[in-house]
Formats: structure tokens, C-alpha cells, sequence
């Protein structure tokens, strides 16, 4: 786990000193600065201790002192690597991960990225070259920010952590608040401050004093051409053992491990091979609501208890919920306006008091076709190719103003638009129409038109000649998965040092499941191959068995109109969102009254509150 | 002795058989070339050139394959049997148990059954029914004897013979010049062949060989995935699709380590049954690298004609190719060794070893 920084130039110590101090949750048990006098380089680590928990201080070095690692995450390949790297006569001195990268970089060079599997950011300093390299992880679990200042370089797993390392205030950029506004999140490479990027996932950043930053991909997920048929059990063996494989790597922890229970596919599976992997019982975590859908709490429990799980459920009433809302939303590094982080965050929190690592089912949507829009949207652009055009938007706009549930779902369907566009307002519930009038100065007229869509554009152009479906699935791996999905896990996490490992999000699974034909990942319901394996490995098969992924969500409507209307009301009575221009008062104040009175609004206000929140923290954090 | 064994009279019953190419084809077609006695095939599929020196029948059916075509081979198998009225019966592939069975039940003859790997799991209830009735059974390795313990195989009547190489040199060939190259040959059907893995492990190996190469033989499904994969992680790969005999043997000639990390793909589905490849690769005085599992671990002695590794970890696989390519010394002395191992599985050996077999069950 943990938080790791750097800096290059003067003052380098002391502002590694300044970060490595904004990141004590990530790390509460070590810290560790290194540095290197003649070069004016420093690496800092904050250290939640896992593995290894007496000697694994950072940054680590390798025998003669000339290699110096900082690492934030796990390398879940480790045993394997330590002993190959033993064999090839290396000496190793603790048994921590982080040690690995310097030896493998003496082996390697830059190819070390080859060797590892894991989630993790990490430095290297390289003392006789003077070059610092820096990594991430391949689909962006483990965050890292960065600046180039006048030929120096500093960097951050948080961006609260880089702004304390930078001289200056936090200048935000209007074209990633838009992004965010639309996206609900930060999409990369950028950051939601001006002159700060984000080392996208699957990348590597070298720096050498007097050369320019270079930044360049090592892993990109892959859309692959598929045999025509293949043999179904064959492909769920295949997964099978991957998958087993993958679990029993993220179990390996010198403390205690749980498992985040939702009671849907992903995380069932899960929890059935860990209990099978576990010597012990495993340790089971659920959230249960006091509305809603509480049968899935109830499935997650009868589930642990056929896998003689010690099991933990938190039973959460609305308004102890919507209490610790504003807390999280505006204790995030960049702001963040997915519903489900609240709930993420209160299951941590609870799962914290038993376990230091939890095991989650991320990823899993995003990999193997979970996702019902991604049948929805290729039946739309089947539908689009055969349906000409001008009756096809006139039959959409009729539909859309129809009484009938789910009109607007099949409005979009039917109305003829390029992919990236139904999807956008897919996932976004169509806020990009709210910007004209919600926007405020601070955003109107200084945000590049439709730049959100033409980034969207950029990342479909990879996957150019691939079938509709895997060009969403794609999108998702490099776009929502990292900045939406990874961010919300990695952040609820580390507010209360608790470290979220995601089994899905392994590498030769992803590449196997890459070249599945995507007609079989979304057949039956979407994530065909996990379904098929959870009816050979669960405890009691039969029609109880879960379907869809319910994931621990809330009813943020309703709370925008009970326990958090004042919170509302007072961001528009002093909120900095208004108060800098970024967002229109009267505008906003419109939409609440509306929601207010039976209105859903909560599309647009959740996204807004939560950016309200995060920038009156980061304006009164900031000292001027 | 050999008036004895020159009268045996064998029924060697095969789907498979030249001129198609395959593991099976070869077992079939050296068994019937190298036997001692008077051998009759009945087999599937169009004529060959082999046909005309061996005593060859071939059951006609409507398809090549399925069903129908496994029917018309044991309808023609047990009317050939009586016919020819062999002393032993062989059934080269499960398929063919059903007529072996009612021939040895019919003329109470001693019947075989050969096994490899992945039949076993894909057919269960015929493998149980023909590896209990069989009154031998010849497992190609100990992984494949493993398989056919666990399909119902009685202990005591499985023997491991493994499979020939053809025309192995009196001589380790001299080690190739030129750029470091790594070839594997394989179907690009199954998963578990590895090719993946080597895929990843490329990167590594090329840190520490700059100039070095992965020339890939073979073809099938997979193909478009990997070529893809690897041409946009831009790795030093060439595919070369399927080649002739010729052309693969001149490439073994001019590589430098033959690699294939089979890996158990679990579950009902089955590894390498033996990896007769990695012997002929040992033909050519290459040094290989398999994967430590299934039949690999018979057809390869770790450390002394290649390198067994953890086929599921690329960083052990880069790290042994890496030892194969920057070692040359040790690389040739496991060259040598493995040409003098295959010598010990040429066809005329193998081949006896069978026949006595038959010989002991048909006393």
C-alpha cells in the first residue's frame, strides 16, 4: 500500500518532507526519505505495513547502494520473482516487494515493467545514470501525479500530497471541470489542476536533468480477434485457473485479509475460491441498507455462511449515511461524484476495525462484458445500420416524450448518433445538455467545445475495426475503470488505511479475456465465463444464485431531498463553486427546487455537491 | 524368438494415419512401419503414399470426421478383424476401442489401448469403459499413465512406452551461427502450448539478448490473437503459419534453443501428452525449454537436455532463455545430451518395446 513522492532540484528534502507528511493516512506505520546530495534528487514513502511488517522501510536500495526504489502498492508475482532473482545470485535483504524492482532493474533495465504483476506506482533512481523512472500500474490502480517545473520534476500517489510538495496555490483547470462535470470524475491524463498531469496507467515517465520529461506506454489493454468457436468449457478452465491463480496472490498478506461481499457474480466468485485458497475461514464484509435492496444483503449472508465465512455485516440507516457524505466527498484528492464511494467508504471503514487488506470484485464488468449497456448500445448500432436515418431521430423524439418507463433508454437507442456519443449519455444520464445553463463564468466560454467528446473519440480510434462491444469494453478499461472505478476503491481505501485488492485486474486474465469473442462475454446477461465458473465453484448452485451485479449502491435521490438538502443549501449560500464562477447559483438553485418538488435531479446536483465540497476543502486547506 | 514374433499377426486400428499430419498419425504410421510381425491398419480418410507399402485399409464414411466417421471405422475394424483373424489387437485412439473390445471378446485375442492425455477427459465414459475392458493400456508418459489411472485404468495393466523419434543423428548437428533465435513449433489451437507466456517473457529476453528472435511455426485459431498482440508490443516474433518438413527442419537447424512452456490447463481439459517435439528438437542438438508439467517432464531432463520451468511464470521462462542464449557451453552440452537421448526413443526401439508387449499378452 502506502503513498510514495519525489522531487528533483532544490529544496528536493524538504519538500519531500511536505508531501511525505500529506500522506499519512496511505501510510500511517513507516516513512522513509532518500536522498541523493550530488544529484538533488529525493524519493519519500509513507508505509502501510503489509508484508514483511518489521523490515520493510523505504525506499529500499540494492547491495552497492546504486538503485533506490519507493513503492506504493503490492507486486503480487513477488515469491516467484524473489526466487528467480536468488537464483541468478542476487542478495536480497528483507523480504519486501520493493526490493525486487531495484535487483530486476540491474537484470532489466527499464524492461523491469515486463517482470511484474501488481498493482503499484513506484520510483526508481538510478545513481550512476541519474535517471529517475517512474511507473504505474497496468490499469491504474495505484494513482500517481506529477509536475514538471522548470526542468524539475515532483510527484504524488495523491494530489493533495503534490500540492503540498509545489510552491503555490492550486489553480484549477476549466476544461477538466468540465470533463469531471460531464464524466463525473477527472479523466486522465490530466488532473482537475492546471499543469499537473496524471502517469496513465500502463506507463512509464523517465526523467534526466536537462532532457525533456518522456512518458511512454509499456502494457495497453488490447481488443484481440478471437476464434470463431471455441470450446466454452475450455475457456472456463482457462479462467478458472487464472483466476485462482490471481485470488491466492492477493491473499498473501503477513496481516489479516477479508473479502467485500456484495451478494452479486464478481464478488460471490470471489469469495468462493478464497475459501477455497484459505487454510482458515475467510472474513466476509457486506453493507446492508434499511431500504431498499436488502435481499442482497440477505444473499451475501446466506452465501458466506455456505462458505463457513466469518462474516461482518453493516447495517447503515439513510441518515448515518448521508451524514458521512459530505465528509467523504470532500476529503477526496480530486473530486469524485460516483454515489457508490459513500458506501464503499463506510464498508472500508467497518471492514478496517478486522482486516488491513480486503479483497474486491473491480474490474470484472469492465473485462468480461458485465455491463447491460453494452448489449444495449450494440442492438442500437445493429438497429442504426438497417433504419434510415431521418424517421429513426423523428420515431426517437416521439418515444422520448412517451409515458412509459424507460423511454428515454430507448429513445437513445433509436436515435441515430455516433458510438461515442450514446454512450456518453449512456453513462452520464445525458448531463452534457445541463452545461449551456448551469455553467458558471469561471466555466463558460473558457472550455474548448466538445473537447470531452473528442477525447472520447481519441481512445475509440484504438480499438478502430473491433466489434461495437469491445470497443466499449475497451473505452471502459482506459477511461471509467482507472479514473472512476480505481480511484473511488484506492481513496475509500486509504482514508482509512485499509488496502483494496482486485483479483479481476490481472494481467494474463485481462489479455485472456481479451481474445474471448465478445458475442460469448455478453451472451445470457453479460460476463458469460464468470457466471458459468460461480455455477462449478459455489457452494449450493441452483435459481437463488446471483445474476447481476448489485455492487453496494444508494438512493442519493432521496437523500438530496432529505438529510442532505441543507448541505446543499448551504454550498449554494457559500459554497467556493459558486463563489469562483464555476457553477450558476440561480441555475443550480432552479435544479434543487425542482428536485425538491419530485424532479429527479440528482444527475446533475450529485456531481455539483460533491465539487462543492472538495473545492471548500481544498480552499481552506490552501494556505495563501 | 524371432520366428515367434515374425508370425504375430497385429491389428492396428487408427482414425488417424498419414497422410494427415499429427502426433496420433505418427504413432500409428511408425507402429505399422516398425512392428515386427504382419501388420494390417484399418484407418479413415483419403489414400496416401503409405498405402501402397503397408497393408492399409480405409473405411469409407460420409464425413471425415464425427460420429458417422468413428462408426464406419469400427465397422469396418471388427469385418477386417475376422477377416485377418490378428493375434493382438491394437487401438491406436479410444475411438477405436469399441471394435478392438468386440474383437477381443469375438476371437479371444489380447487387446491394447493407447492413450495420450486429452482424450481421456474430453470422452470420460468411453475412456472408463475401454481402459477397464483393455488388457493392456500404453501410456505415452507418467502424466499420461497419471490420466488414466484417474479415467479407470487398472494399475497393473498400464504401461508406459513413450513415443519414437524418426531418423535421430548419430551426431549432434554443430550449434547454428547467426542472430539468437528461440523457435517454437506448435498448433496454435490450444491454449496451453505457451505461446502467451513467451510472449511476455520476450521483452525481458531481449533486454539482456538485444538481437534476439522468436521464429514461431504452426497455425490454428489462436494465430490472429498473438500475431496482433505481439506486432503491437512491437516483439521481435515472426509467424510463419505451417511450413513442410523441410522448411521446419532448416529452421531447427538454425536456432539457437527450442522452446515450449505447455502448462496443465486444468480442470477435465489435459497437457502435453509427451512433447515428442521436444526430442526431435534434441534431434538437432537444440537445447529446450517446457514447461515443468504434464508429459513434458519425460520428454525433458531438467538441466541436462533443457530447462523445465514453471510454465505459468514468464519471468522464470525469460530468465532460462536468457541462460540458454548467453551460455553457449552449457546450451551445446544439452544439445549433445539431448541428440544422444533421442537416439534411446528411435522408432525401431519404441517399436519393439510395443511388440513385446504383445508378444507377453498374446502367450
Amino acid at each position: 500500500m502506502c503513498g510514495i513522492c519525489g522531487s528533483t532540484g532544490v529544496g528536493a528534502r524538504d519538500r519531500v518532507r511536505r508531501m511525505n507528511a500529506a500522506m499519512v493516512l496511505r501510510g500511517p506505520d513507516d516513512e522513509g526519505v532518500y536522498i541523493d546530495e550530488a544529484s538533488r534528487t529525493a524519493l519519500g514513502a509513507r508505509r502501510l505495513s503489509i508484508i514483511d511488517v518489521e523490515g520493510g522501510h523505504q525506499p529500499v536500495s540494492n547491495e552497492d547502494r546504486t538503485v533506490w526504489a519507493a513503492l506504493n502498492g503490492e507486486i503480487y508475482n513477488h515469491p516467484a520473482l524473489r526466487a528467480t532473482l536468488l537464483e541468478n545470485g542476487h542478495r536480497l535483504a528483507s523480504g519486501v516487494d520493493t526490493e525486487d524492482l531495484v535487483h530486476l532493474y540491474e537484470d532489466y533495465g527499464e524492461a523491469l515493467v515486463h517482470a511484474l504483476e501488481g498493482m503499484y506506482a513506484f520510483a526508481l533512481w538510478d545513481v550512476r545514470r541519474r535517471t529517475l523512472l517512474v511507473v504505474r500500474d497496468r490499469f491504474g490502480e495505484k494513482p500517481l501525479f506529477f509536475a514538471e517545473r522548470h526542468g524539475e520534476l515532483v510527484f504524488a500517489s495523491e494530489l493533495d500530497a503534490l500540492l503540498a510538495g509545489l510552491d503555490g496555490g492550486a489553480d484549477l483547470d476549466p476544461a477538466a471541470v468540465d470533463a469531471y462535470f460531464v464524466f463525473g470524475y477527472v479523466p486522465g491524463p490530466g488532473s482537475i489542476v492546471r499543469d499537473i498531469a496524471q502517469l496513465p496507467p500502463g506507463h512509464m515517465l523517465r526523467w534526466r536533468r536537462g532532457a525533456p520529461v518522456v512518458v511512454e506506454p509499456y502494457w495497453t489493454p488490447e481488443a484481440l480477434p478471437a476464434p470463431e468457436r471455441e470450446d466454452v468449457g475450455e475457456l472456463v478452465a482457462e479462467t478458472r485457473r487464472l483466476l485462482e491463480s490471481s485470488v491466492r496472490s492477493r491473499l498473501v498478506a503477513d496481516v489479516p485479509v477479508g473479502v467485500f461481499l456484495s451478494g452479486g457474480t464478481d464478488s460471490t466468485l470471489i469469495a468462493a475460491l478464497a475459501a477455497k485458497a484459505s487454510g482458515r475461514p475467510i472474513k466476509t464484509f457486506t453493507v446492508g441498507y434499511d431500504v431498499g435492496a436488502v435481499s442482497e444483503a440477505a444473499e451475501a449472508r446466506r452465501t458466506a455462511h455456505e462458505l463457513g465465512a466469518d462474516h461482518h455485516e453493516l447495517l447503515l440507516t439513510q441518515s448515518e449515511l448521508a451524514a458521512r457524505a459530505p465528509g467523504v466527498l470532500a476529503s477526496m484528492d480530486q473530486p469524485l461524484a460516483d454515489q457508490a464511494l459513500v458506501s464503499l467508504h463506510a464498508i472500508a471503514e467497518h471492514a478496517r476495525r478486522e482486516v488491513t487488506v480486503a479483497v474486491g470484485g473491480e474490474g470484472a464488468d469492465e473485462l468480461f462484458g458485465g455491463y447491460p449497456r453494452y448489449r444495449w448500445l450494440r442492438r442500437a448500432e445493429e438497429a442504426g445500420a438497417r433504419i434510415p436515418r431521418v424517421p429513426a431521430a423523428s420515431v426517437a423524439s416521439l418515444v422520448r416524450r412517451a409515458p412509459l418507463r424507460r423511454a428515454g433508454r430507448v429513445a437513445d437507442v433509436i436515435e441515430p448518433r455516433a458510438l461515442q456519443l450514446r454512450h456518453l449519455d449512456w453513462v452520464t444520464a445525458g448531463r452534457r445538455a445541463h452545461r449551456a445553463r448551469l455553467y458558471g463564468p469561471a466555466l463558460r466560454g473558457s472550455v474548448p467545445g466538445e473537447h470531452v467528446v473528442r477525447g472520447l473519440e481519441e481512445r475509440l480510434d484504438r480499438a478502430d475495426g473491433a466489434s461495437t462491444v469491445r470497443r466499449l469494453m475497451l473505452l471502459d478499461q482506459v477511461h471509467w475503470l482507472p479514473d472512476d472505478v480505481l480511484v473511488k476503491a484506492d481513496r475509500a481505501g486509504m482514508r482509512v488505511s485499509l488496502e483494496i485488492r482486485t483479483p479481476y485486474l490481472h494481467r494474463e486474465l485481462a489479455e485472456f479475456a481479451a481474445g474471448v469473442s465478445d458475442r460469448l462475454h455478453v451472451k445470457g446477461g453479460g460476463k458469460a465465463l464468470l457466471r458459468t465458473l460461480l455455477d462449478e465453484v459455489a457452494p449450493s448452485p441452483g435459481p437463488a444464485r446471483p445474476r447481476r451485479k448489485t455492487a453496494f449502491r444508494v438512493p442519493a435521490a432521496d437523500w438530496l431531498r432529505g438529510p442532505l438538502a441543507p448541505v446543499l443549501d448551504r454550498q449554494l449560500a457559500a459554497g467556493s463553486a459558486f463563489a469562483e464562477g464555476w457553477f450558476d447559483r440561480g441555475q443550480t438553485a432552479r435544479l434543487v427546487r425542482e428536485h425538491a418538488a419530485g424532479e429527479d435531479r440528482s444527475s446533475v446536483l450529485w456531481p455539483v455537491l460533491a465539487f462543492g465540497l472538495w473545492l471548500d476543502r481544498l480552499r481552506g486547506d490552501e494556505v495563501r | 524368438m524371432a520366428t515367434r514374433s515374425a508370425d504375430l499377426r497385429i491389428l492396428l486400428i487408427s482414425p488417424d494415419f498419414p497422410p494427415a499430419r499429427g502426433g496420433i498419425q505418427v504413432v500409428a504410421h511408425q507402429l505399422a512401419a516398425h512392428l515386427d510381425g504382419e501388420v494390417r491398419v484399418v484407418t479413415l480418410g483419403p489414400r496416401g503414399p503409405q498405402d501402397g507399402v503397408l497393408d492399409v485399409r480405409r473405411a469409407r464414411s460420409i464425413t471425415a470426421s464425427g460420429p458417422p466417421a468413428v462408426a464406419a471405422l469400427n465397422a469396418r475394424a471388427f469385418r477386417e478383424g475376422l477377416a485377418f483373424r490378428p493375434d493382438a489387437i491394437v487401438s491406436a485412439h479410444l475411438f477405436a476401442a469399441p471394435a478392438a473390445a468386440a474383437l477381443g471378446a469375438a476371437l479371444r485375442r489380447p487387446w491394447v489401448q493407447y492413450v495420450y492425455a486429452m482424450e481421456m477427459g474430453q470422452k470420460p465414459r468411453l475412456a472408463a469403459a475401454a481402459l477397464r475392458s483393455a488388457d493392456a493400456i500404453v501410456a505415452i508418459s507418467r502424466y499420461s499413465r497419471a490420466l488414466a489411472i484417474d479415467a479407470g485404468a487398472p494399475t497393473a495393466r498400464v504401461r508406459i512406452i513413450p513415443p519414437g523419434v524418426e531418423r535421430p543423428a548419430e551426431r549432434a548437428p554443430e550449434p547454428a551461427a547467426g542472430r539468437p533465435t528461440i523457435l517454437t513449433v506448435a498448433r496454435m489451437a490450444e491454449r496451453y502450448k505457451g505461446h502467451d507466456v513467451l510472449l511476455r517473457a520476450l521483452p525481458l529476453v531481449t533486454a539482456r539478448v538485444p538481437d534476439a528472435q522468436w521464429v514461431v511455426i504452426g497455425d490454428g485459431p489462436l494465430r490472429p490473437a498473438l500475431e496482433l498482440a505481439a506486432r503491437r508490443a512491437g516483439a521481435p516474433a515472426r509467424f510463419l503459419g505451417s511450413v513442410t518438413d523441410e522448411e521446419r527442419d532448416a529452421w531447427l537447424g538454425r536456432s539457437h534453443v527450442f522452446a515450449m512452456p505447455s502448462r496443465d490447463p486444468g480442470g477435465r481439459y489435459a497437457g502435453e501428452g509427451f512433447g515428442i517435439v521436444y526430442l526431435e528438437a534434441g534431434v538437432r542438438g537444440l537445447p529446450v525449454l517446457a514447461g515443468d508439467a504434464a508429459g513434458a517432464r519425460d520428454a525433458v531432463v531438467d538441466r541436462v537436455t533443457g530447462r523445465l520451468v514453471d510454465p505459468t511464470d514468464h519471468v522464470a521462462v525469460a530468465s532460462a532463455l536468457i541462460d540458454l542464449l548467453l551460455e553457449p557451453e552449457s546450451s551445446r552440452a544439452m544439445g549433445r545430451a539431448g541428440a544422444e537421448r533421442a537416439r534411446e526413443f528411435g522408432w525401431e526401439r519404441i517399436a519393439a518395446r510395443v511388440g513385446e508387449l504383445l508378444r507377453e499378452l498374446s502367450r
